[in-house]
């Protein structure tokens, strides 16, 4: 028989350290990148990919309409995680850039800059060094669906996209009260977030454009736009209502900054579930099994059904059940190796309740290479433990056990 | 949709002339099987010593040691002849992607044993076209892991 063909028993160190390594992501994110740049010879670009490591550098984009707070949330993202910022403003106003030079004088001749030279001055600024190093955050930027797709043909790709949201009528009242600090290019509000420092409140100016005329009518080419540009970031966006204050915005903002999204690599669940008595391990294992694919390993079950085995290890733990005597630590480990190297374990991962319960079963547990990578403490009350358990019944037909008020049951 | 269409055609060429995925599953198969404590500097300097291999025309050294060989020939001789047939060396030759499928390799009549088999392996290695020969590790990497895993296994066992 070709030993290719053969089922292979791959030891369970390599996918273990896959799994603490994040191989695949790495891998994933080097393959991105060689499939965006298409470089002449790849190893050397792999080389200085691996050298830059920045796979894990915010690369986020801020999308809302006027007076939603993007400019304020950006920059408060922007001091937290220490990343760069990128407006029209700043874009525009660049120093020694050809391209941001004929941006300026597009914008004085029509008051608009041309997207192509928008997305071109966006790309110049991200291939710089601290933006390669420390990551991005897009503020306002892309506008239009063809900004967006432009960018995508250069390859700028964010990972994180807000969009804020709020009624329109909040909007337009709020962005009466709009003032902006000439020094410093905060933004203020007379209701909302007034600056403590006098000398800050009396040079606040208010900016032009913000009467209620023309916020409705930013906000409805606003919304004409946006619904054009959200179907391009199907999974990496999170839209988070901006009728909110500051500070919760920036909140919900920054852990979903901080989350990775949810990646392809290959995964074998290896789930324990802890608890006390009643709380309702074996039913949720079982569901988790039933639902995943996964091998329910109940411990006692396993101690049983070793006694029925009739294998030297039966009698031994049967002596123990007779004496009703806590099988010793060794013994389940043995049980239980046993039945964790089988292959259906290996392959499709496991869900197991009732070991370990105590930290030297644990440890033993962890020595022996099972070191699981999910795990859940079911939490409930001491009272409702007793409740639960003083009620609990057995269906004699099935053998499944319910608690009448928890699972309110047909049969019985 | 065109123009998608021809960036995907476009980005399948580009992984097929360089030979990238074979380069990333070769790699991976590394890590995996090395398990170094630092992932990315072990990677940092396996590509550096592959682009020296591919500047130099050096070979560029890959799993196939001694003990593989020999567990690769036990395997094709399950029961201890000590000889393989000419169909079977050929069939492994092809795996290792040391020859291709329609190469014709002289069959001089003699059985081949492990000796043999051997001094050719390391040969026919040996002899293979340098420059471009880089690309030929990876394809095999993948098997050779897996190989040299279940040797590792059975050995134990």
């Amino acid at each position: 028989m070709d030993a290719t063909s053969a089922p292979h028993r791959i030891p369970a160190e390599m996918p273990q350290y896959g799994e603490a390594n994040h191989i695949f992501e790495l891998m994933q994110s080097m393959l991105e990148q060689l499939l965006i740049h298409q470089p002449q010879d790849p190893i050397p670009f792999m080389i200085e990919h691996l050298h830059r490591d920045n796979d894990h550098v915010p690369k986020i984009i801020i999308l809302g309409p006027p007076a939603s707070g993007k400019t304020t949330i950006a920059m408060w993202l922007c001091k937290h995680l220490n990343t760069n910022l990128l407006t029209r403003g700043t874009l525009l106003g660049k120093e020694f850039s050809s391209v941001a030079e004929e941006a300026r004088k597009q914008y004085q001749r029509f008051k608009k800059v041309p997207d192509s030279l928008l997305i071109q001055l966006v790309q110049e600024r991200l291939m710089e060094e601290d933006c390669v190093r420390r990551g991005w955050i897009l503020d306002g930027i892309p506008q239009t669906r063809e900004q967006v797709l432009m960018m995508q043909t250069l390859g700028l790709a964010p990972r994180h996209v807000i969009v804020l949201n709020a009624p329109d009528s909040v909007l337009i009242e709020r962005n009466l009260g709009k003032r902006i600090d000439p020094v410093t290019r905060e933004i203020y509000h007379t209701t909302f977030d007034w600056p403590r420092e006098a000398e800050v409140q009396n040079r606040l100016l208010e900016p032009e454009g913000i009467s209620e005329v023309e916020t409705a009518r930013k906000l409805l080419e606003y919304h004409r736009s946006i619904i054009r540009i959200l179907p391009s970031y199907p999974r990496i966006l999170k839209a988070i209502s901006a009728d909110q204050p500051c500070v919760d915005v920036f909140y919900q903002a920054l852990t979903y900054v901080q989350t990775s999204h949810r990646s392809n690599a290959p995964f074998t669940p290896r789930v324990l579930l802890c608890g006390p008595m009643g709380s309702g391990k074996s039913l949720q294992a079982a569901l988790l099994a039933q639902k995943y694919g996964l091998v329910n390993i109940c411990c006692g079950q396993l101690l049983r059904e070793a006694v029925e085995d009739q294998s030297k290890l039966s009698e031994l733990i049967q002596s123990f059940f007779d004496k009703e005597m806590t099988v010793p630590d060794d013994i389940i480990l043995k049980v239980l190796k046993g039945r964790l190297d089988r292959p259906d374990c290996v392959h499709k991962g496991w869900v197991l309740h009732g070991f370990p319960r105590d930290l030297d079963q644990a440890h033993m547990l962890a020595s022996m290479g099972y070191s699981p990578n999910r795990v859940f403490f079911l939490n409930v009350p001491l009272d409702s433990i007793l409740e639960r358990l003083t009620l609990r019944r057995v269906d004699p037909v099935t053998g499944e056990r319910r608690s009448p008020g928890v699972f309110p049951s047909p049969h019985f | 949709m065109e123009a998608v269409e021809s960036r995907e055609l476009q980005a399948r060429n580009y992984l097929e002339k360089h030979r990238i995925m074979e380069l990333l599953n070769h790699l991976t198969s590394v890590l995996l099987f090395i398990r170094p404590p630092k992932p990315r500097e072990y990677l940092i300097s396996l590509l550096e010593r592959l682009r020296l291999a591919k500047a130099t025309g050096i070979r560029f050294p890959f799993f196939m040691n001694n003990s593989n060989i020999v567990a690769m020939f036990d395997m094709m001789d399950p029961s201890g002849k000590g000889t393989i047939s000419f169909a079977q060396y050929k069939e492994a030759l092809k795996n290792l992607d040391l020859c291709t499928a329609d190469e014709v390799l002289n069959d001089d009549g003699h059985i081949i044993t492990l000796d043999k088999f051997r001094d050719e392996v390391v040969n026919t290695s040996k002899g293979m076209d340098a420059p471009n020969s880089y690309h030929t590790p990876y394809c095999t990497s993948t098997r050779l892991t897996t190989l040299s895993a279940q040797s590792a296994s059975t050995t134990e066992t």
